[in-house]
């Protein structure tokens, strides 16, 4: 073996949530399927949410989900990292604690030192630990390009779960971390980005949503989903259609990573971006002076995103007060849910 | 001159690296790009639009035909051979760049700095077609920000067209990235090209 820096994401064709199979096309695959019925499925495919629930006695819940996808950084620890922080997101997203993990891996064992797994998984390990989660088991495939997430187990109570179903009128719309990570991702792969934004985006990718989660807990929260691969108004539109409700978003206000916006602007974006603008485009209204640069942003799939949460208006500002004084630097108040017109965005 | 790429069968970016791999070298009044998916025909579009060519495309089938040909001169706007030839504005205005790096006007008394400041933003407008950007720096960002009385007043000039561009690291400094009211946020390279492609800089 050579010295070499290894650059994963040369490996492969889609990055990270980029690469998620569109929107559209995974309703025509799952559309009218005949799915088994057990009345303890608290949450299951039928109403898909960011993790499906199931009850095991009246103060108890699993919470299950699975993530994993091609690597968007090139760092292999960095990478396993990423990975495992957005497949722990879904539970933190329903308000619950994630307690057991499988590892999910399809390697290219001929192309690729198997070293590289091994510190893959090192890096997932580390953010497990710091979930408080376990390694119970996983499952490898050998396979042309190189994925890795997480299966991952946790509990919740049954009459404490955050769906993305659930906005009220008058709720304020907050996100904890910036937008961009889609775009800057691909400029990555095209080899443009300073070793300190690489390192920057990095480190947010990676941070678990956890804190978030256990913040919002004292706050009257009626909602909650996580960003990943629909992007910012991808997830948003789900929360506003499932919820019957509409919503007005100040583009301003969204916190993002400025270099972003340069190469939105330079045509660095991932299809993932333009499937979702396809897909979800039609819910939103864009006020003649947001950029298309900002709304390719809006639509940019994240990877291991932050934390979308509907909360009472009166305990907005405290929420994010408490999301900062936690270290979660970037949340902010976007907008607020409307009762109408329903099931459209207006982004202004 | 007129260049043909064929970028069939890449995934992106790989397309749009090609091309401004070629606008770096050869630097081309007019282009022709050939490519097979859509993401890849949106991006490149935004590529040579943010070059200012100007772009047309033909879709043939899955294909598409994407033309640029060339606006003020065709040559992207940070190219330094570009600048000399294409400063002058089709109508043959010049471009004045203000850079506003304070929020006071001249030194003495502050209070009297800021009204001087909020008169001369006013003002500007007397430029006419010539006032081609404003750019804001250090302190200049807090002009842009919420709660400042300059901000209807940029929002109109924005209007008329004139690019308001704001230093993201500056709004970064003082917290205001969030409360950023008009222009767009902006880098050190926009602006040194901007001084670059600029007739004159006016600094406040």
């Amino acid at each position: 073996m050579t010295n070499e820096t290894i650059r994963l994401t040369q490996t492969v064709k889609g990055s990270g949530c980029a690469a998620k199979l569109a929107p559209g096309d995974l309703d025509r695959a799952l559309c009218g399927l005949d799915l088994p019925v057990d009345p303890n499925l608290i949450i299951g495919l039928d109403r898909a949410d960011d993790a499906g629930v199931y009850r095991i006695s009246d103060d108890l819940a699993l919470v299950q989900t699975i993530d994993f996808f091609p690597p968007m950084v090139d760092d292999p620890y960095s990478f396993g990292q990423i990975a495992a922080a957005n497949a722990l997101s879904d539970i933190y997203a329903m308000g619950g604690i994630p307690k057991t993990a499988m590892n999910v891996v399809a390697f290219p064992a001929k192309t690729l030192d198997i070293r590289v797994l091994r510190t893959i998984i090192e890096g997932g390990l580390s953010k497990m630990r710091e979930a408080g989660v376990v390694l119970v088991g996983g499952h490898t495939v050998e396979d042309s390009e190189l994925k890795y997430g997480l299966s991952v187990t946790g509990f919740i109570h049954p009459s404490r779960i955050l769906t993305k179903r659930n906005l009220q009128t008058g709720d304020c719309l907050i996100l904890t971390k910036a937008v961009g990570t889609g775009i800057i991702s691909t400029a990555i792969k095209a080899g443009l980005v300073s070793p300190a934004l690489t390192d920057k985006v990095t480190r947010a990718m990676a941070t678990l949503n956890r804190e978030a989660a256990l913040t919002m807990q004292a706050f009257p929260v009626h909602a909650c989903t996580d960003i990943t691969g629909f992007g910012f108004l991808g997830h948003l539109a789900e929360m506003v259609v499932d919820s019957g409700h509409g919503a007005h978003i100040r583009a301003a206000n969204v916190p993002f990573y400025p270099e972003a916006l340069e190469w939105a602007a330079m045509g660095l974006i991932p299809a993932g971006a333009y499937n979702n603008r396809t897909f979800r485009g039609g819910f939103v209204d864009f006020g003649s002076g947001v950029a298309q640069r900002v709304q390719d942003l809006l639509f940019d799939p994240q990877t291991s995103g932050g934390l979308l949460i509907a909360v009472a208006a009166k305990a907005a500002e405290q929420l994010v007060d408490a999301l900062k004084a936690r270290g979660i630097e970037s949340a902010a108040i976007v907008g607020e849910v409307v009762a109408a017109p329903i099931d459209r965005i207006i982004v202004e | 001159m007129t260049n043909e790429l064929d970028c069939r069968g890449l995934a992106c970016p790989a397309p749009v690296l090609q091309i401004k791999d070629l606008l770096e070298k050869a630097a081309p009044h007019a282009l022709t790009v050939l490519v097979d998916n859509e993401a890849a025909w949106q991006n490149v579009s935004r590529l040579l639009e943010y070059h200012n060519f100007q772009v047309s495309t033909e879709r043939q089938g899955s294909e598409f035909r994407v033309v640029a040909t060339g606006k003020e001169g065709g040559n992207a706007p940070e190219r330094r051979s570009a600048a000399p030839a294409v400063k002058k504005g089709e109508s043959g205005e010049k471009k004045i760049l203000v850079m506003v790096g304070t929020d006071r006007m001249g030194h003495g008394d502050d209070g009297l700095g800021g009204k001087l400041l909020m008169s001369f933003l006013k003002t500007l407008k007397e430029m006419g077609p010539d006032l081609w950007r404003l750019v804001f720096i250090n302190s200049g960002v807090t002009l842009t920000a919420e709660g400042s009385e300059a901000v209807p007043i940029l929002q109109e000039l924005a209007g008329e067209g004139v690019q308001i561009l704001v230093c993201g690291a500056c709004l970064t400094h003082f917290n205001l990235l969030h409360k950023k009211k008009v222009g767009e946020t902006t880098n050190m390279l926009d602006i040194v090209t901007g001084m670059q492609r600029a007739d004159s800089v006016v600094t406040i």
